[in-house]
C-alpha cells in the first residue's frame, strides 16, 4: 500500500483535529503540539504544521492530504481538492471597530486602516462593499493594533466574541463563516485513491454523525483568535 | 576564478520565480527537449516557433479575460499592451486561423518546445518562466485524433522514463451536459466551485438529487469501473455519449499498447470555457503537480475566425525533470592532460575522438585533471606521459598503459558497454 502523509495544524484546530484522527483509527494518542512528524501505522504519517503553511505542503504533494480551516483556504485560493466539512472549528471572520467609533462604518467613504492575518480576503471584502481601505499585515493578536493606535480596526476571526470585548472592540459586519476543512493534492487523489478514498469516507461519516456543529463558547475560551 | 560575496545587491539576483540553469540542469534540460522534439517528428508534428511576445488583446481572445490576472504585462513604445506568452496553444491557434489552415489541404499536425511566462503570485514557489513541450492536432474531430495525441503524450513520458507514469482521461461533455440542466445562476455557482475544486457541501447548493449525488461521487470517479458507476447518472444524450465515446478511446488506446498507463478519469475539470470535450491529465510518482494536460478545443479556433476541431497536449519540461532520477547521466568523456611538448599529440587524438563523438577537455597541469574530471563527471584521465598512454578509469579507480590506436578504438567505440568490459 501507498504511503500517506497528511498534514494537519498546531494551534485553534489541533485538539478537534486529533480527536478526529483518533476516532478514525489514525492516532492512537494525543500528540504534542512540538512533534513535528507521527508514524501512523500502515505507511500512514502525520506531519504537525503552522496552519498557513498546510495548504503549501499539500498543494506542492509533501503532504498528501491536509486539515485545514476554510479562513486559509478562502484566503491562499491554492490549487487543492477541498472534499469535506469535517463540521468543528466554526468560527466568522468579522471586521471589528473600537466601540467608541462604531459611527465610523455608517461613513462608506471613510479610509479605514485595518489590521489582519487575512490581507486578500480584507481587499476583497472591502471591495465588493466599495469602501477604501488601506490594510496593516500582521501574523498575531491582530486586536492588539486598534489599541496602539496602528489601526483603525480589525477583521480577524471571531468564535465567542470575548476576546472583542476584551479589548474594547464591537463587530460591525461579517467577512467570511469558517470550519475545518479536509483537502487532497490533485494528484494524490488519483495515484493514492486507494488511501485516500478510505480516509475521505471516514472523516465525512464522522463530520455526519457530529454536524449540526456550533462553537463551544464554554470549554476553549482562550483558544480564540487561531493564536 | 573565485566570486567574492558581498551584500547582495540586484545585480547578483534574477528575478522571483525565474532561474539560470547550468551544468548538469542545463544539459539534462535539453536532452529531454531533444528527446521529445524527435517524438515529435516521429509521429509527424511538424515544429512551430511564435514570437515570445503576443498582443493581450489575442491571448484573451483565446484564453478568455480570466488569464488577464496571471500574465506578464509589456507596454509596447505606441502604448499596447504586449504580454509575454502564457502557454503555446492560443498563439499557435492565432497562427494556423490566419495563416497555415488557409494553406493546407487537410489536417495540421504542429508541435513546440517553448518557454512561457506567468506572473504568479509572489511567496509561491512555482516557476514564473518554464518550458512546454506539447503539440496541436487542428482539423481531425475523431476520437483517433484524440487517441493519437493522448498515445504520443504517454510515450513522451514513458520514453523520459517518468515514474509510476499514469495518463488519466474523461471527457467534460459528460458534466457539461448534465450541468446545463441547471438555472442559470445555480450553475454559475457550481461551475465556480467544480473549478475551484471546492466539492465539500456542493451536494446542498443543488434541487437534483440525482446531480448532487454525482457531485458527492465525482472527485472519487476513476479507475477501471469508473464509467460503470457514472453510467446511471448519464441521464442526457449528450452524457452518455461522452461515456461511450470514453470507452471507444480507451479500446483505441489498447492497442498502441498503452492498457497499462492510461485510466479513466471523470473527476478531470479543465477549464470549460476553452476545453470541450476529452481532456487528459499525466502524473507521476514525485510530483504534486500533473506532469501534462490537454484535450479537445473545438471551439477555440473559432475565435481566430477558422471553425475547426482540434486537439492538443502540453507537457512541462521542469516539472517532468523534477522527478526524474539525476543519475545515469554521464555520457563518456574525456580529460586529456598534456604537457607543452606533448600538446600537438594530445591536439590530434582530441580531434580524432571528437568525430567519433566522444567530448574531450584538453588540460595542461597534472595535479587539477582527477579533480577536474571528477566535478564534471567525467569517466575517463588520459595522461601523456614519457612512458606512453595512460588510461585511468575514474569509475573503478584503475589505470593501464596504452597505444594510442587502442585508445582511440575503445573510447571511440559508441557502446559504454564494450568500454567497461575492456577495463574488467
Amino acid at each position: 500500500m501507498d504511503p500517506l502523509t497528511l498534514a494537519i495544524p498546531t494551534g485553534r484546530l489541533f485538539a478537534d483535529t486529533c480527536a478526529l484522527l483518533q476516532r478514525v483509527g489514525w492516532l492512537a494518542a494525543v500528540p504534542t503540539e512540538r512533534t513535528l512528524v507521527l508514524p501512523a501505522s500502515d505507511g500512514r504519517r502525520v506531519l504537525i504544521a503552522k496552519p498557513a503553511d498546510i495548504l503549501t505542503y499539500v498543494e506542492q504533494g509533501a503532504a498528501d492530504a491536509g486539515i485545514v480551516g476554510k479562513d486559509m483556504l478562502l484566503e491562499q485560493e491554492r490549487d487543492v481538492y477541498e472534499l469535506v466539512d469535517l463540521g468543528f472549528g466554526s468560527c466568522r471572520g468579522v471586521v471589528a471597530l473600537p466601540e467608541a467609533q462604531q459611527e465610523r462604518w455608517r461613513q462608506p467613504g471613510t479610509l479605514l486602516r485595518i489590521a489582519t492575518k487575512y490581507p486578500r480576503l480584507t481587499t476583497r471584502f472591502f471591495e465588493r462593499e466599495r469602501r477604501p481601505v488601506e490594510i496593516v499585515q500582521l501574523h498575531g493578536s491582530v486586536e492588539l493594533a486598534p489599541r496602539v493606535g496602528l489601526a483603525d480596526g480589525i477583521v480577524d476571526l471571531v468564535m465567542t466574541g470575548q476576546t472583542l470585548r476584551d479589548n474594547l472592540l464591537a463587530e460591525v459586519a461579517e467577512v467570511f463563516q469558517s470550519s475545518a476543512r479536509l483537502v487532497v493534492n490533485r494528484v494524490s487523489l488519483r495515484t493514492k485513491a486507494a488511501v485516500v478514498q478510505p480516509l475521505v469516507e471516514q472523516t465525512k461519516r464522522t463530520a455526519t454523525i457530529r454536524a449540526p456543529v456550533t462553537a463551544a463558547p464554554t470549554t476553549r475560551p482562550t483558544a480564540e483568535g487561531d493564536r | 576564478m573565485r566570486v567574492r560575496s558581498t551584500q547582495s545587491g540586484r545585480w547578483q539576483q534574477v528575478p522571483a520565480g525565474v532561474r539560470d540553469y547550468a551544468a548538469p540542469d542545463a544539459a539534462r534540460h535539453s536532452a529531454l527537449a531533444a528527446s521529445v522534439r524527435s517524438e515529435f517528428m516521429r509521429w509527424g508534428y511538424a515544429e512551430v516557433r511564435t514570437p515570445p511576445v503576443e498582443y493581450l488583446e489575442t491571448i484573451v481572445r483565446g484564453a478568455g479575460a480570466g488569464i488577464q490576472d496571471h500574465l506578464f504585462k509589456i507596454v509596447d513604445t505606441g502604448g499596447e499592451l504586449l504580454v509575454l506568452r502564457p502557454e503555446m496553444t492560443v498563439p499557435i491557434a492565432r497562427l494556423a486561423a490566419t495563416r497555415l489552415l488557409l494553406q493546407a489541404a487537410g489536417p495540421l499536425r504542429l508541435s513546440y518546445v517553448a518557454d512561457v511566462f506567468r506572473g504568479q503570485d509572489e511567496g509561491r514557489t512555482q516557476l514564473r518562466a518554464f518550458t512546454q513541450a506539447g503539440v496541436e492536432l487542428l482539423g481531425e474531430g475523431t476520437l483517433d485524433a484524440d487517441a493519437e495525441v493522448i498515445a504520443l503524450a504517454a510515450t513522451c513520458l514513458r520514453r523520459a522514463g517518468v515514474p509510476d507514469a499514469v495518463v488519466h482521461v474523461g471527457h467534460l461533455g459528460f458534466l457539461d451536459d448534465l450541468l446545463a440542466a441547471l438555472p442559470a445562476e445555480t450553475q454559475d455557482e457550481i461551475r465556480a466551485r467544480l473549478y475551484r475544486k471546492e466539492f465539500a457541501g456542493i451536494e446542498h447548493a443543488i434541487p437534483d438529487p440525482s446531480l448532487a449525488g454525482l457531485l458527492r461521487l465525482l472527485p472519487d470517479l476513476h479507475g477501471d469501473d469508473a464509467v460503470t458507476r457514472a453510467t446511471p447518472f448519464a441521464t442526457s444524450a449528450r452524457s452518455r455519449a461522452a461515456l461511450a465515446d470514453l470507452e471507444t478511446l480507451m479500446a483505441r488506446l489498447r492497442d498502441y499498447g498503452l492498457a497499462d498507463i492510461v485510466r479513466f478519469d471523470l473527476s478531470i475539470i479543465r477549464d470549460f470555457s476553452y476545453y470541450t470535450g476529452v481532456v487528459f491529465e499525466a502524473y507521476g510518482a514525485g510530483s504534486g503537480y500533473p506532469l501534462a494536460g490537454g484535450g479537445r478545443y473545438d471551439t477555440l479556433l473559432g475565435r481566430f475566425g477558422a471553425e475547426c476541431p482540434a486537439t492538443g497536449f502540453a507537457l512541462g519540461l521542469d516539472r517532468v525533470l523534477s522527478v526524474l532520477p539525476t543519475d545515469g547521466d554521464v555520457s563518456i568523456a574525456v580529460v586529456l592532460v598534456a604537457d607543452p611538448s606533448q600538446r600537438p599529440e594530445a591536439i590530434q587524438i582530441a580531434t580524432d575522438l571528437r568525430r567519433r563523438g566522444v567530448s574531450v577537455l584538453i588540460l595542461g597541469a597534472t595535479a587539477e585533471a582527477p579533480i577536474t574530471a571528477q566535478r564534471n563527471s567525467y569517466r575517463w584521465v588520459v595522461r601523456m606521459t614519457v612512458d606512453g598512454i595512460v588510461l585511468q578509469d575514474m569509475r573503478t579507480e584503475t589505470q593501464r598503459l596504452v597505444d594510442r590506436a587502442t585508445l582511440i578504438a575503445v573510447l571511440g567505440t559508441p557502446s559504454g558497454d564494450r568500454v567497461s568490459e575492456w577495463t574488467r
